[in-house]
């Protein structure tokens, strides 16, 4: 990502090249004035990547919480006969910690572009997760919210869950995209400015 | 100093600059990333070592536990006055497993200590599911109240825990369960014996008897009322509606499966039993605080003395201290008491 040369300009131009100028409605508007519909699109932009980043701290934390207590988690995780029983154990207590501190590192705006890649990639691990015990024939709760285990055969939602975690994953997706957002640690330490 | 070479060293100076600007700015990624990853790293962290904490664990010194004239087994301190903490678990249950895992050292402590009285009491959710779910669930519980009979119960419970099959998969296997006997030090051969006599029982039952049963009954009742349907109630109706279920009379896997009535029969309302694990408190229904160590010692330290609601099966130097303990039962020695009659509370 070679981005702008100056402070100023590596913080507001988007990191991944984006060409889009500096949407600050001051300052020095050089070069050709973009389209206004481009400028107000920019100016939304980290309004917009602040709703995304608090929304996905909201869904982590909570999907956290109703995964307690650690003992129901490990079931959840065995539920899906993917790995031995030490392992499933170590992931079962473990899985809500990691998306409580996704959450608070997402509330806190640190890291942002790299905890939203994070957050995402972890999106596609359940999602991939949730298509192999579907394919397998397996009924059982996703153990997503709340904890998992065994259902009837008719209470099953893989489909539904899958898609609820592509929407988080696109979620993730903008935030990692358009790390640029108001109210965030980046800001201090002088990132994505 | 030539033109041309001025403009060359201001360009050097410029990229000279646009490096360091780099540079400062990876170290700044690096920063933040790296203060990202301490706090993950941090978190998960804490919080493995609470749950681990948590559990406990390491070898108790066991008090007596007594088996019940309804197959279940009292664990306590000879005269403890203490709390009753009944636990209604179904051996292929997994979160019964977790419950134990979580749970089972910190119980046992306090039973020897002298602060619970805990009421092991195994049901057959799973009976009717056919196999291999319910005849892992019935032969499990079988072998564990065939150990009871050699004073080996709470020894075996935790065997069966740990070698919990995974839902759907076949288990608990008769060379299995008479070997982790041997393994935890049940010489009688009678527990062989039985666990072998047990499990044909148990495979009759979930192969042949629960769908032929459940094929009528479905007929005839409905699927909806036969959901609802104590297992007992549903075999009793089988008897009289041509499905003989009298392979099970005096059988371990019968007195399982009445035990697993009659909970059903012993709480209502907010206590009402809606599966396994099932943890009362002095009769009261615990919630999820139940499955961690440390909420269920707090909770037990709060609660009142009580009584185990059931008979010892034979006089034994039992924990409950015999004046009244389960009065309201014939005290008969035979194992196949009916179990309603102990529905008190």
């Amino acid at each position: 990502m070679n981005t702008g040369p100056t402070e100023q300009n590596t913080a507001s131009g988007r990191p991944d090249g984006g060409e889009a100028p500096d949407p600050a409605p001051s300052g020095e508007t050089g070069g050709a004035p973009a389209p206004p519909w481009k400028a107000r699109l920019a100016a939304a932009q980290p309004w917009a990547t602040l709703v995304c980043r608090v929304a996905l701290a909201g869904i982590l934390a909570f999907a956290a919480y109703t995964k307690l207590p650690p003992a129901l988690s490990i079931q959840s995780v065995e539920a899906y006969q993917l790995f031995p029983s030490g392992v499933a154990e170590f992931i079962g207590i473990t899985l809500p910690m990691v998306e409580f501190a996704l959450a608070l590192l997402l509330l806190l705006g640190l890291a942002t572009r790299y905890v939203a890649a994070a957050t995402g990639l972890l999106m596609l691990v359940f999602i991939a997760g949730i298509a192999s015990a579907w394919a397998r024939g397996l009924t059982i709760d996703c153990g997503c919210f709340g904890t998992g285990g065994a259902v009837a055969p008719g209470e099953t939602a893989y489909g539904l869950d899958i898609a609820r975690d592509i929407g988080f994953a696109a979620l993730a997706g903008i935030v990692m995209l358009w790390p640029r957002s108001p109210l965030s640690l980046d800001r201090l330490a002088g990132l994505y400015r | 100093m030539g033109k041309a070479a001025r403009r060359e060293a201001r360009e050097r100076l410029k990229q000279q600059r646009l490096k360091e600007q780099q540079k400062a700015k990876r170290n700044r990624v690096l920063l933040v990333v790296g203060a990202a990853v301490v706090v993950v790293a941090l978190v998960v962290a804490v919080g493995y070592f609470v749950v681990m904490r948590d559990r406990g664990g390491g070898d108790v010194e066991l008090p007596p536990q007594a088996l019940q004239t309804d197959g279940s087994v009292v664990l306590a301190d000879s005269g403890a006055d203490a709390p009753v903490l009944e636990i209604y678990a179904d051996y292929q249950c997994p979160a019964c497993k977790q419950f134990e895992t979580a749970t089972g050292s910190a119980i046992q402590e306090m039973a020897a200590a002298g602060e619970v009285i805990v009421h092991y009491r195994p049901v057959s959710i799973f009976a009717l599911r056919g196999e291999p779910l319910g005849s892992n669930s019935l032969r499990g519980g079988a072998a564990a109240r065939a150990a009871a009979d050699a004073g080996k119960f709470v020894e075996y419970n935790d065997v069966l825990f740990e070698n919990q099959p995974a839902e759907g998969s076949a288990g608990f296997s008769p060379d299995e369960l008479k070997q982790w006997g041997e393994d935890i030090g049940i010489d009688d051969p009678a527990f062989a014996e039985r666990v072998d006599a047990e499990s044909e029982v148990a495979d009759r039952f979930a192969q042949d008897y629960a769908p032929e049963l459940l094929e009528k009954a479905q007929g005839e009742l409905g699927a909806d009322s036969i959901s609802t349907m104590p297992v007992t109630d549903l075999i009793a109706w089988g008897d009289e509606n041509g499905v003989d279920s009298s392979f099970l009379d005096d059988t371990y896997v019968l007195e399982i499966l009445e035990a697993t009535g009659a909970v059903n029969e012993r709480y209502d309302g907010e206590n009402a039993f809606a599966g396994t694990p099932s943890v009362y408190l002095n009769g009261a229904k615990m919630g999820n605080e139940m499955y961690s160590a440390s909420s269920l010692r707090s909770a037990v330290a709060e609660a009142e003395p009580g009584e185990p609601q059931s008979t010892p099966a034979e006089d034994t130097d039992t924990g409950a201290d015999g004046e009244g303990a389960g009065g309201d039962a014939g005290a008969s020695p035979s194992p196949s008491t009916s179990p309603s009659a102990d529905a008190k509370e």
